[in-house]
């Protein structure tokens, strides 16, 4: 007799359906599992044996053969206990065998614990049709999942039931978590030229670099970054979720755009991802769709800030793994800051900066040139005077947000964020002539790089999607240049 | 005469006014050739704010651009500065050196001194080949002081190289100017101290040419530049000009843009220059 069930395994932060062949047959008194099973879900024979024992169910006491396909993805850990004891049940008669997707460990007396991957066996099992048991406490989360038939279970006698229609289904509400209100563009206070900054950074996506001295407001200006942005899609948001999973943290399916800083402690595998075993997500997958906020970014080490490179133009990070590579989400902005030397007042109005030349070069150096071309806005900003912090406030986030979305909407349509357009295909962008030309004066006399012009370019693409215009004009050009700044 | 020339004490073409000082160098060594125009010497200290520099920058440029010579120690900081904007200014400058000539301290300041040599001079009273040593430095500065008719302090500290050019100023007869800054500010600490001992106060490159026109004589006429924008005053930072203009952040940042690429202001970080 043979019976099949579907669990769920995590390929970097994608769910991949794991098919649960059982099989019984002969006389013998054996269970093999076969399919890449590490140490934990080879325990699975003695957990399921005992749990069917617990539920007052008798355990098939022949050939038994469990295989889980495709034998080439690795699977580890003990979700995979009540499928294989359903698929078992299954395959020996005692159920029905229907189609759905399990998951979750199995305890000795018949009580199922809750699996990592709830969210992935939603998905597979949307995707699928099917229904999706998962243990109680997850089942809220797994329930987020649009178009998912989650089925609670507490007790492997449940789950039987369930599937042989014999008991009522338990019904589950979806998890709601209430966006937490993120800090208000109000609070800011002065500073036009950095709240315009973060204005055309939010709408274009564009990775923004902040320095200043210390106290002047960076770290305040980059978290209000989060409340500008638009709210995630369905598909950004399910993405988002399931990074979270695979890193072992719940997230629920959030609009929120994450917001994740890093310290510069953190490790390289912490930063990008990667750990030993599974691939776990690091802190540039965790932001991916949101925000990573790099602060003191001088202090990063230098292998770290060189390993953010190629993520940030790919929009994923790519780990090797065992004959496979797993891919991460990485589309993030990016937002550093930095003080402006290692004591931190070189620029200041009032404090002396105390470094030598020989230092202030060095620690310019270590931001290297390559990572600073990925940063469209470069903004000084400066410690507010006593009378400046007492000024009055501007625009509130309520303000500001609906003219990013305008412009996002804008670029959605065009298929890209301004933050990612080649130079084919700003080449491709309408430009006003006069727009060109004070383009190529700048060139001339400013000494603009290929890199410089194609940021200008970015930049003057977005300040015009705000202005919902179709063709760069000329005030673009002229604004994206002196936004452009210095380090 | 152009490139590596001596002069002697009694030559011709050595200063005039380099002889009224106590104890004229007995050999100049020159690169270039030593403009004949007035000289102002604009110092400080090497340890300089932006700011500074930049205030620096602006005064060197004023004093080029009314005609007079800059002249300077090739130093980093202040002195760095002021040769910059006396060759924005259209020069001529010269650069007086604590080493020899053929010797460039310091080693990043090489293309600015053969920049200066190209439009005015770089001298030192040591042969070539001398080695920069600390003990030459407060030497060389009586010669900055005696070739210029007034000396301006930017930025100094309250003891360093700046201080004693604006002493040996003083013994000389020249006239002393220093710019003042907050109390509490350590590179503002020489000059205020100046100040209090009868230096005369400068507050920006527009009254340093007007003080000095009091000195050397009206300043040549320049094309006086016509600015779209109200700026509070040159070094406003970003912020500042964008309140002063309205409010409107991306409007001003449209025009500052356009000037920076006509040329006719400069941003650097946050801060917005006249050229």
């Amino acid at each position: 007799m043979f019976a099949e069930t579907t669990s769920v395994t995590m390929v970097g932060a994608e769910p991949r359906p794991v098919r649960v062949e059982a099989h019984v047959g002969g006389a013998k008194d054996v269970f093999k599992l076969s399919g890449l099973p590490d140490t934990a879900v080879r325990e699975a024979k003695e957990r399921v044996r005992a749990a069917v024992a617990s539920s007052s169910m008798s355990f098939p006491a022949r050939r038994i053969t469990v295989n889980l396909a495709p034998a080439d993805l690795p699977k580890g850990g003990a979700d995979y206990d009540l499928p294989i004891a359903l698929g078992v049940l299954g395959a020996a008669g005692t159920i029905p065998a229907r189609p759905v997707v399990a998951l979750g460990e199995l305890a000795l007396d018949g009580s199922v614990r809750a699996g990592r991957g709830a969210l992935g066996a939603a998905i597979v099992a949307s995707r699928m049709g099917v229904p999706c048991l998962v243990a109680d406490e997850v089942a809220s989360e797994a329930a987020s999942v649009m178009g998912a038939d989650v089925v609670p279970v507490r007790t492997l006698a449940e789950a039987v039931a369930v599937v042989s229609g014999e008991a009522r289904r338990r019904t589950v509400e979806p998890a709601h978590r209430p966006r937490p209100s993120a800090p208000d563009l109000a609070d800011v206070r002065g500073q036009p030229l950095a709240r315009r900054a973060l204005e055309v950074a939010a709408a274009g996506g564009h990775h923004l670099f902040l320095h200043g001295p210390p106290g002047s407001g960076k770290s305040m200006l980059a978290h209000r970054l989060g409340g500008l942005l638009p709210p995630l899609t369905d598909d950004e948001a399910l993405a988002a979720a399931c990074v979270w999973a695979a890193a072992g943290r719940t997230r629920g399916v959030d609009r929120t755009p994450p917001f994740r800083s890093p310290h510069h402690t953190a490790s390289l595998a912490a930063l990008i991802g990667g750990g030993t075993g599974t691939v776990v997500p690091g802190e540039i997958s965790l932001a991916s769709h949101g925000v990573l906020f790099l602060d003191e970014l001088g202090e990063f080490p230098a292998r770290s800030l060189d390993a953010l490179r190629q993520p940030l133009e790919e929009g994923e990070v790519t780990i090797a793994r065992r004959g496979m590579s797993v891919n991460l989400p990485a589309a993030v902005q990016l937002v550093a800051a930095t003080n402006p030397c290692p004591c931190g007042y070189a620029g200041d109005r009032v404090q002396a900066c105390q470094c030598s030349p020989a230092t202030l070069r060095r620690y310019r150096r270590r931001i290297s040139g390559p990572l600073l071309d990925r940063f469209d806005l470069r903004v000084a900003v400066r410690r507010l005077s006593a009378d400046e912090l007492q000024g009055p406030t501007g625009e509130p986030t309520s303000a500001v947000a609906p003219r990013v979305e305008a412009a996002r909407k804008r670029q959605a349509e065009r298929g890209a964020l301004n933050r990612d357009l080649t130079r084919a295909q700003l080449d491709r962008e309408p430009i006003d002539g006069e727009a060109g030309r004070l383009l190529t004066r700048a060139v001339d006399r400013a000494g603009l790089t290929a890199r410089g012009y194609d940021r200008i370019r970015r930049v003057a693409r977005t300040l015009a999607d705000l202005e919902e215009v179709d063709a760069i004009q000329e005030r673009h050009i002229a604004e994206a240049l002196a936004l452009r700044g210095s380090w | 005469m152009t490139g590596l020339h001596v002069l002697a004490r009694g030559d011709s073409a050595y200063p005039a006014r380099l002889e009224e000082i106590a104890d004229p160098p007995e050999r100049l060594w020159v690169r270039g050739s030593l403009p004949v125009a007035p000289c102002v010497a604009i110092v400080g200290t090497r340890r300089a704010t932006r700011y500074g520099m930049g205030l620096a920058r602006q005064m060197g440029r004023a004093v080029a651009g009314a005609g007079w010579v800059v002249v300077s120690g090739l130093a980093r900081g202040i002195d760095g500065s002021a040769h910059r904007g006396c060759l924005d200014g259209g020069g001529p400058g010269i650069a007086v050196l604590g080493c020899g000539i053929d010797v460039w301290y310091p080693p990043e300041h090489q293309a600015l001194g053969e920049d200066l040599a190209k439009e005015g001079a770089v001298v030192s009273e040591y042969p070539p080949g001398t080695r920069p040593e600390p003990w030459r430095f407060p030497a060389r500065n009586r010669i900055i002081s005696g070739l210029s008719a007034a000396v301006v302090v930017v930025e100094a500290a309250e003891k360093g190289g700046a201080l004693i050019t604006a002493r040996l100023a003083a013994e000389q007869g020249r006239e002393v100017f220093a710019v003042p800054g907050d109390v509490d500010r350590k590179t503002s600490v020489g000059t205020n101290l100046l100040i209090r001992d009868g230096a005369v106060p400068v507050l920006g490159a527009g009254d340093l040419v007007e003080a000095l026109s009091l000195v050397l004589g009206p300043p040549r006429v320049r094309q006086a530049i016509d600015l779209a924008l109200d700026l509070p005053r040159d070094g406003a930072t970003v912020d500042e000009v964008i309140e002063a203009n309205g409010g409107d952040a991306a409007e001003v940042l449209q025009l500052l843009g356009r000037m920076e690429t006509e040329g006719s202001v400069r941003i650097e970080a946050d801060q917005v220059f006249i050229c």
